[in-house]
Order: structure tokens, then C-alpha cells, then sequence
């Protein structure tokens, strides 16, 4: 060591007593700073603001902090004297872990309810960590089976599963299918490596084949891929009928473009909760990928003017109304309306309004809330196709805003 | 034996932690300093007092894990035999990566990269085979109660890496202080002059990735148990080999005590980050890279040389010594 850095010997000891001081408020300290304000119910919301699913965590938190501001703004908890709902925010940063410590942190801060945690992993994460101390918990976004599966008596997801999502998917399919002669006879998955993905792709390896549609191949690849070029030879090699990619929107977005780029001709692109497929901010920025694609997802319904005016105020505020966005806004508007239900917030009477809820002002197309081991029962899915430019619901007619172009014609 | 008493005194203070922090969310950061002082301390074996940079201690961690998992939850097998049974096939694991890298001369960055390509190998296999979940990974049913090795409160998952946590550094005392650890050494520092003086350079570092792939696999054990949820990504993932190595290069390679401070450092670091700034997505984790660079650049041998160098200032000259 030089004599120069031994001369900061100083500061570091002046570093480390005060590394030793604040390792001490961590310790001991911050849960007492949320446990001071009791005039408010506090949400938890729990999302992957940074790291590689950021974007949809984002969007989920603004999502949540939209439906606060509006229940705050249309009088609060009525049922509790006007109490605000008051927003209590984490980075889960994508990590199952750094998740269930919020969740940990949040619970000694008092907390009413967790909203969380858009990726699947994360969600069986905090849901767990949450019913160790039966605090309610909703999921916004995970679609694993396991979360509801696992009789967990305090958490609930508002939006559909992945069995629900794929039957649903396999049984529209086909019914496009068929009604247009059943063109489509092969497929290709093309699917992400996380539970999302794989789950995903092995639920339609099996389903599709009941159909009449062999899957020729299943394609896994890595979060982050940034080159598609190999996969969309080997699409290009295989020819198939339909492709359906199953993948986050970073991954998504570059697949598609590289179909486009490749010129890779297929009958359809059929994604099953495909990550930019049903996304506004895809279909504006690359709209002759995006033309055409059929997704299976998460949508609003299109025939709903509350929907619509959750849409146009979420755009007003520059956010681009991806299912992230409504489907945050709902778990928090739910697990409110059990708040006001149970006229308090007592964990107990908190998960028995949101076990009997009927809550149906959410704008989804999923009729009144019915909640089974804490899955909604009416929860389903769309299918929606880029039309000229423009996202539209074709299926099921009730909700449908266009009819499917099947097969592509571009 | 002096340094073993401090050791001693200090996992004694540790101990008494849940009797003083009533809060859980306050004792999760211990147990996962603990956690990180685990994962730092079976790399800082390797590492730290061989010498031999891996970039892949995932691999006895997620095997650890995984196995603690499947044979609980494919075969009904109790997870205190998990326990074992883990920490046994990552020392195997550990065992074949040594012989595979080891026998063929590999060092330095080869032997860096060769451990990176052994860990994502074992990620994609995990991915791939349906006993571990594939991608859509394996939960461990919630069913706290020792017998499931899964506590109700924190207190009992604390005294479980408490426990993981002092074996390791316990075995570390022995190395710095054992034959064992003189040869491992005498490897490190000029492998050829080792040998020429009759060292079995393979065998000591047999020896180290084997204990080293030990308590990788505790740590790994300890994080199914804890967190009752892998995926391939959490398992064999890069977080985990980076978190190995970054906590003893933050305390201090190939000393006792490095691994311990270097996750006190880094866990405080981050918590408060987290903890002040939190609710800006991003920024505190551009504070806490920046910190960490900081501390790499002003501290090179780690948050230990700085007692190192308090303890050689105040030594009478010519009194130095160097431990392993």
C-alpha cells in the first residue's frame, strides 16, 4: 500500500463505524419508520421494477398506482370512513427472494394486502412468504397453476391460469381452424426457458395433437436471446403451418421481426400469451411484424365503456395499456372491494370477502367473480389479432370487435 | 487459537442475535448475510486459499439444492436425508469438475471458464429433464415444522445456516492452520515450487474443491429449504457463482474472516440502497454497482487488509507473519 492510501485509513474507519451504525438501523430500525402512519390501508405492491422483465413490471406498478388514485379519488374505503388506500412499493428486482423479504418487511410495516409479483416465480414467492402470516395476497399477472394449486387460504389471482389460458387457446384454435377449413395440420413452439414458457409449451404439445395439429418441433430458448436468426432457419427448414411463440416481449418482438426480416411464410402466427403480441407499443412500433398475429391473452373487453375509460385515462397519462397495466389495476381493485366488503382490515375478514367475492367492476371479460381456492373462476383469456394496425378482440364473439383473417393474408 | 477464539466469539455474538432483534424482516438480512457468508466462504476454500478462481460454484449450490428438492418432492424422502444426500452429490459434482480440470493441467482463466461451462451445463440439463421441473421448476410443499427441516419462524432457519455458516469457518480455521492448508498454500502461491518440494498439488486441490463443493451444496440446501421454490435459472444460474466469488474478493480472499465481512458489506450496501432510495427503479442499484466498484478500486484486498493492515502498523518490525 502507498502511503497515500494509508492516509485514508481514516476515512475508512470513519466508513465502517458508519457502515456498523446504519448496518445497526437496518437491523433494528426501519420497520418501526413503517410501522408510524395507521390512518391509511397500505397496499403492498411488489414488482420486477428493474432487471430484464422490467418493462412489464413497470407497467404493472403503474397499473396498481392507477386503480389507488382512483379508488382514493372516488372517496376511499367507504365501509372504513373514507380510509385512503396508500401504496407501498418494492423492487422485487426479478428475484423469487429479494421478493419474499419485501414481503417479510412489508408485513412488520403493517401492511393490509400485497398485490405482486407479475412473474410466476415471484408470485409463489411472496405468496408463501405472505401466508406464514395469513396476510392477503393477490396475484396480478403469474399465470402458474401452482400459485392457486397450493392451498395457500390467503392468496388469490383475479386473471386466468395457464390450464385455463390453454385449453382456451387450444379449443379457439381449433374452432378457427376449422372454420376455415382447417388449414393449419403442423406447429412450432417457440418458447421461453422460465416456468411461463415451458409450461406453456408443454401444455400444447399435449393438447394440440387432440386437435388434429402436430407440433414438429418445440424450440427453447434463453432470457435474454438477442439473436433469432438459427431459430428462424430451422422454422424456415420445418415449414410449419402455425408458429407459436410463447415469450417475453423483449424476445417476442425480436422473434417476430426476424420472421419478417427472414420472410418466413406460415398459415399463422398463434401465440399463446405471447409477451408483445396483444402489445399497443409493439403494434406502433413494429406494425408489418406485428400485422396478423393471433394471440391468446389477457384482454379488456372491448365492449365495456369502463374498460375503455380506464384505457383512454391510462393513454392520457402516457402509458401504453398493456394487459399488465388492467390486470394490476384489477387485483388491486379487488382486493379493495373485499376491504370494503369486510368493512375492515382484519386478514381474516379481508380473505373471507375476497374468498366470497362477486366483484364485477373490473371491465374484463369475465363475468362476476367466483373464486375457487382462490382462483377466479370466471377468469378467461382472448384472442385478439393485429388488424391493419390495430389490436381487436375476434374471439369469443360476445367480446369480439373484428373477425379472424385466418390464414394470413399479407 | 487465538484466531479461533475470536472466531468463536463472533459466531457466539451472531448466535445471540434472534434473542435481540425482534423484528423477522431485521433477522431475514442476518440469515442472509449468513447465507452470503456461506456461499463466500465455500469459494474463498477454492479461491481464496487455493488459488483456483472458479466462476461456477452454482454448480455444487443448485445441486445441493435440486437434490434437497426432487428427493423430497418426487420421492417422499425426508429432507433431513435431503440435506445429506445434497452435500454429498455436490461434493461429488465437485469431485468430477476437479478430476475433469484438475488432471488436464487446467489454471487460472482456463480453469475460470471451464467451471462458468460446467455450471450453465448443468443449468440446461436441469432445464431439459422433466425430474427437476424443467423450466417450470420445482416447489417444495409448505409444511414448517422441523421435522420438514422448514421452521414457522425465522429463528429456526437462522440457527440452520448459523450452524452451515460456523462449520464452514470452523473448517477454514482448520485449513489455515493444518498441513492441509500449508500445501494448499504452497499451491497457490508457485504451483511448480510445490511440487518440487513434494507437494501432490492434484490431491490438495482435489481436496479443496471437494470441501469447497460441501459447502456450496449447504448453501444451497439452505436456500430450497428457506425459499421452497427452484428454477434452473435460480439454481445453476451466473447470480450465484458471481455472489460466490464477490462477497470473499469484497471481505478479503484467503482469510478467515473476509467472507464474513464481505457479506455484512454487501448485504448492508444494499439494504439500504434498497431501503432510502428503493422506490426509483434502478438508482439504487447503480448506487450499490457503484459502491462495489468503489470497494474493489480503494480495497483491493478486501474489507480484511484493512485489519491486516491496523494489525502489521502496531507489530514491532520483523514480526510479520502471513496465515493462509
Amino acid at each position: 500500500m502507498t502511503g497515500q492510501s494509508m492516509k485514508k485509513g481514516v476515512d475508512r474507519r470513519q466508513f465502517l463505524a458508519t457502515g456498523a451504525a446504519v448496518l445497526g438501523a437496518s437491523v433494528t430500525g426501519f420497520p418501526a419508520v413503517l410501522r408510524a402512519q395507521e390512518q391509511t390501508v397500505k397496499i403492498g405492491l411488489i414488482h420486477p421494477v428493474t432487471g430484464f422483465i422490467a418493462f412489464s413490471g413497470t407497467q404493472c406498478r403503474e397499473g396498481a398506482l392507477m386503480a389507488i388514485a382512483d379508488i382514493n379519488a372516488a372517496g376511499g374505503i367507504k365501509s372504513l370512513g373514507g380510509a385512503k388506500l396508500e401504496a407501498v412499493l418494492a423492487d422485487s428486482q426479478g428475484k423469487p427472494e429479494i421478493g419474499a423479504a419485501e414481503v417479510t418487511k412489508m408485513v412488520e410495516g403493517g401492511i393490509h394486502g400485497i398485490v405482486a409479483g407479475y412473474a410466476s416465480s415471484i408470485s409463489l414467492a411472496t405468496s408463501q412468504e405472505a401466508a406464514k402470516t395469513n396476510t392477503p395476497h393477490v396475484v396480478d399477472v403469474g399465470v402458474s397453476d401452482q400459485i392457486v394449486n397450493r392451498g395457500l387460504a390467503n392468496t388469490f389471482r383475479f386473471s386466468p391460469g395457464y390450464g385455463k389460458i390453454a385449453e382456451f387457446a387450444v379449443s379457439n384454435l381449433d374452432t378457427i381452424n376449422k372454420a376455415a377449413g382447417s388449414p393449419a395440420k403442423t406447429a412450432m413452439i417457440i418458447h421461453e426457458e422460465s416456468l411461463f414458457g415451458t409450461g406453456t409449451a408443454e401444455l400444447l404439445s399435449k393438447a394440440l395433437p387432440e386437435k388434429g395439429i402436430e407440433v414438429i418441433d418445440v424450440i427453447k430458448h434463453a432470457n435474454p436471446t438477442r439473436d433469432f436468426t438459427n431459430i428462424v432457419l430451422q422454422i424456415k427448414s420445418k415449414k410449419p403451418d402455425l408458429i407459436i411463440p410463447a415469450n417475453y416481449y423483449n424476445e417476442y418482438v425480436l422473434l417476430a421481426r426476424t420472421m419478417r426480416q427472414q420472410k418466413v411464410e406460415a398459415k399463422g402466427i398463434y401465440s399463446v400469451l405471447g409477451g408483445a403480441a396483444s402489445s399497443p407499443k409493439f403494434v406502433a412500433e413494429f406494425p408489418e411484424a406485428a400485422e396478423q398475429i393471433m394471440d391468446c391473452n389477457h384482454w379488456y373487453d372491448p365492449t365495456s365503456d369502463l374498460a375503455l375509460q380506464r384505457k383512454a385515462a391510462a393513454e392520457a397519462k402516457g402509458l401504453t395499456y398493456t394487459y399488465e397495466v388492467f390486470l394490476a389495476y384489477n387485483a388491486v381493485a379487488f382486493l379493495a372491494d373485499a376491504i370494503e366488503r369486510a368493512g375492515s382490515t382484519d386478514k381474516e375478514a379481508v380473505i373471507a370477502a375476497m374468498g366470497s367475492s362477486t366483484f364485477d367492476k373490473h371491465g374484463m371479460p369475465y363475468g362476476p367473480t367466483k373464486m375457487v381456492n382462490g382462483q377466479n373462476e370466471g377468469a378467461q383469456p382472448v384472442n385478439t389479432q393485429v388488424q391493419k394496425g390495430s389490436i381487436e378482440v375476434i374471439y369469443p364473439d360476445k367480446f369480439a370487435s373484428a373477425k379472424p383473417i385466418f390464414p394470413m393474408a399479407l | 487459537m487465538r484466531q479461533l477464539l475470536v472466531l468463536l466469539a463472533v459466531f457466539s455474538a451472531i448466535a445471540v442475535l434472534p434473542a435481540v432483534i425482534t423484528s423477522e424482516f431485521s433477522l431475514n438480512i442476518v440469515i442472509m448475510m449468513l447465507y452470503a457468508a456461506l456461499l463466500g466462504q465455500a469459494w474463498n476454500i477454492l479461491g481464496g486459499y487455493g488459488g483456483q478462481f472458479s466462476f461456477g460454484h452454482a454448480a455444487y449450490f443448485g445441486t445441493g439444492a435440486y437434490a434437497v428438492a426432487v428427493l423430497q418432492v418426487q420421492l417422499g424422502i425426508n429432507p433431513w436425508i435431503g440435506m445429506v444426500a445434497g452435500a454429498l452429490l455436490a461434493m461429488a459434482v465437485a469431485a468430477f469438475i476437479g478430476f475433469a480440470t484438475f488432471r488436464t493441467g487446467l489454471r487460472g482463466s482456463y480453469f475460470a471458464l471451464v467451471t462458468l461451462a460446467f455450471a450453465e451445463v448443468l443449468r440446461i440439463l436441469s432445464n431439459s429433464v422433466d425430474f427437476t421441473g424443467a423450466g417450470v421448476g420445482i416447489l417444495i410443499p409448505l409444511a414448517p415444522g422441523p421435522g420438514n427441516l422448514q421452521f414457522e419462524t425465522k429463528t429456526g432457519f437462522f440457527f440452520l445456516i448459523w450452524s452451515f455458516t460456523l462449520a464452514a469457518f470452523l473448517a477454514v480455521w482448520w485449513i489455515g492452520h493444518s498441513r492441509f492448508g500449508a500445501s494448499l498454500a504452497a499451491v497457490r502461491d508457485n504451483e511448480e515450487a510445490a511440487r518440487a518440494l513434494g507437494v501432490n498439488a492434484f490431491r490438495v486441490k482435489m481436496g479443496a474443491i471437494i470441501l469447497s463443493g460441501l459447502f456450496g451444496g449447504l448453501a444451497g440446501v439452505f436456500y430450497a429449504q428457506y425459499f421452497l421454490y427452484l428454477d434452473p435459472y435460480i439454481a445453476y444460474g451466473p447470480a450465484i457463482s458471481v455472489e460466490s466469488l464477490l462477497v470473499p474478493i469484497i471481505g478479503g480472499m484467503g482469510t478467515l474472516f473476509g467472507p464474513l465481512l464481505g457479506a455484512v458489506a454487501l448485504h448492508t450496501v444494499s439494504e439500504l440502497t434498497r431501503e432510502l432510495i428503493g422506490d426509483v427503479p434502478g438508482i439504487s442499484l447503480a448506487i450499490y454497482g457503484a459502491l462495489l466498484v468503489g470497494m474493489v478500486l480503494f480495497l483491493p484486498r478486501g474489507l480484511a487488509g484493512i485489519a491486516a493492515r491496523f494489525t502489521r502498523r502496531n507489530k514491532p518490525a520483523g514480526t510479520e507473519t502471513r496465515h493462509a
